[in-house]
């Protein structure tokens, strides 16, 4: 057997069998990562209440799967929901399962970012008479947001790659597939480099979309804005102070 | 307009506010001193339930501010605040900082809100600022801002809490300006200030605070003259020696 062969490594790098894998990974993720993070802004929405009934059961949320391997809780879930007389597809297990697991990370994220909104400006908008509701959603949540899109940006990244997980239970994902043709010609260095450069071009057009993301984001933040040139805003505060 | 009774407020063991009681009149400007820590922030903040108080009450136009009953928002529209240090909201351009809370809380339309905002940015001199985010103007303006802000929900009283102690000497007029224009277009106002020019200048009366207590609540005529407790003349002499 050679030590390399590179009439493999680029036949499996153009096998629809693994591009497919790899956009079943890219689904996953997004999935997961949109509807974790939908959870995880609940629970850590629910953990900050000053209420004991609402931040007690967030808390045990957190604790419990950040508190366990996801390999575990994709098995009980795959062998778990039968018992129950529920039967999902493993597609469905698998992003159950890594939404579930996600959300008890985001949720410590988005809390960090939700604890370093300004108090001033939450106290400004109250005493505007802004409900607590329109505070969250209008002050708070968009403060946060942009505060946490770098680890954000991990936990993506992260979980393009935690998804192979999923191949314990026969989730047909990236990893697996590469695995599954590892069976048939022994060219596993050839087939997991194949593997990981899809993995690495997953997160690069992941880190690409973040930049964009962060750059619109941080627009309020730029000193220098629109199309006010630094001339004409010396210009007016000379103006006011001969006021 | 506001009528506080006899106030008390405790944080645990320490009580801030023991027993305040004043009366503030239909276009009074009401200028609250003391030194620091007697509780200046606490009972302005208190009039709009920024701060929760145990004993007495406050009326803001006929509104109990400690009461199950009463909509906070209702009477938070009524009192417009501004701030130390501002508190725009960052992530908002000044002309949406003033539209918000217009728009949310008192559903109006939005074009009339925006052409409020813009008489009201003119009125503080930041018509060529209506773009910009907060972080690109100066302290003064960003002040001036944020009284138009609280002005745009055309309140029928306005508490300022040290609204010039966070800027550079330079941009203290420009926002006393401001704030003297408003007084003398008959705003009700209650400012807590160090500002003693100002004070003299536009206050009708003075409220001495010290230790919790108002010590003194007279004309400000008086109160310059010397006719107050021995407390605010120390105070006086002090201030006077430490401009600023
Ligand atoms: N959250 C709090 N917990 C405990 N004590 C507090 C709290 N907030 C304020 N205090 C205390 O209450 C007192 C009054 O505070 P307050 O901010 O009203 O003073 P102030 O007169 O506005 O002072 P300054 O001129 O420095 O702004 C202070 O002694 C302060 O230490
Ligand atoms: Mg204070």
């Amino acid at each position: 057997m050679q030590i390399w062969s590179w009439h493999g490594f680029f036949t499996y790098l153009g096998s629809p069998y693994i591009f497919c894998g790899a956009l079943i990974t890219v689904y996953m993720t997004a999935v997961s990562m949109m509807m974790g993070f939908l959870l995880g802004l609940l629970i850590a929405v629910t953990k900050r209440s000053q209420r004991r009934l609402l931040s007690w059961p967030a808390r045990f949320y957190v604790w419990f799967f950040r508190g366990t391997p996801l390999l575990v809780q994709l098995v009980v879930i795959y062998a778990g929901l039968p018992k129950l007389d529920i039967r999902l597809s493993v597609m469905a297990c698998s992003i159950i399962g890594l939404t579930l697991n996600e959300a008890a990370y985001l949720a410590e994220i988005i809390r960090a970012g939700l604890n370093a909104v300004p108090t001033g400006q939450i106290a400004a908008a109250r005493a505007l008479g802004l409900s607590e509701r329109q505070i969250a959603w209008r002050i708070a949540f968009p403060q946060a947001f942009r505060l946490i899109i770098p680890p954000l940006g991990n936990s993506v990244n992260g979980l393009l790659k935690t998804t192979s997980v999923t191949s314990v239970i026969s989730m047909e994902e990236l990893m697996q597939r590469s695995q599954i043709l590892v069976q048939d010609q022994f060219m596993v260095l050839e087939l997991f480099s194949v593997a990981a450069l899809y993995y690495l071009l997953m997160t690069t057009a992941w880190d690409f979309l973040q930049r964009r993301i962060e750059h619109y984001a941080e627009r309020p933040y730029r000193r220098q804005q629109k199309s006010v040139s630094v001339e004409a805003t010396k210009l007016s505060v000379a103006t006011q102070d001969a006021r | 307009m506001i009528t506080l009774d006899n106030v008390t407020k405790s944080y645990g063991a320490f009580q801030v506010l023991k027993g305040c009681s004043a009366e503030i009149g239909r276009g009074e400007v009401v200028v609250v001193c003391g030194p620091s820590g007697s509780g200046k922030s606490t009972l302005i903040k208190c009039i709009n339930a920024l701060e929760t108080f145990e004993g007495g009450q406050i009326w803001v136009d006929g509104l109990a501010v400690r009461s199950a009953q009463t909509d906070h928002s209702a009477l938070r529209a009524k009192a417009g605040m501004v701030f130390q240090s501002f508190e725009l909201f960052s992530h908002l351009s000044i002309l949406d900082n003033i539209m918000l809370a217009p728009h949310l809380v008192q559903k109006r339309v939005k074009d009339e809100i925006r052409e409020h905002a813009k008489t009201l940015l003119r009125r503080v001199g930041l018509e060529r600022h209506a773009d910009k985010y907060p972080i690109a103007l100066s302290g003064g303006q960003q002040q001036r801002a944020a009284i138009a802000r609280a002005l745009a929900m055309k309140p029928d009283v306005m508490l300022f809490d040290e609204p010039t102690s966070a800027l550079d000497p330079e941009m203290v007029q420009e926002v006393l300006q401001v704030m003297m224009e408003l007084a003398c277009e008959g705003m009700t106002m209650m400012c807590v200030t160090h500002e003693m020019g100002f004070a003299r200048q536009v206050a009708t009366r003075i409220l001495f605070v010290d230790a919790g207590e108002i010590v003194d609540d007279c004309p400000a005529a008086d109160f310059f003259a010397g006719r107050c407790s021995v407390r605010a003349q120390a105070f006086l002499r002090f201030e006077a020696d430490h401009p600023g």
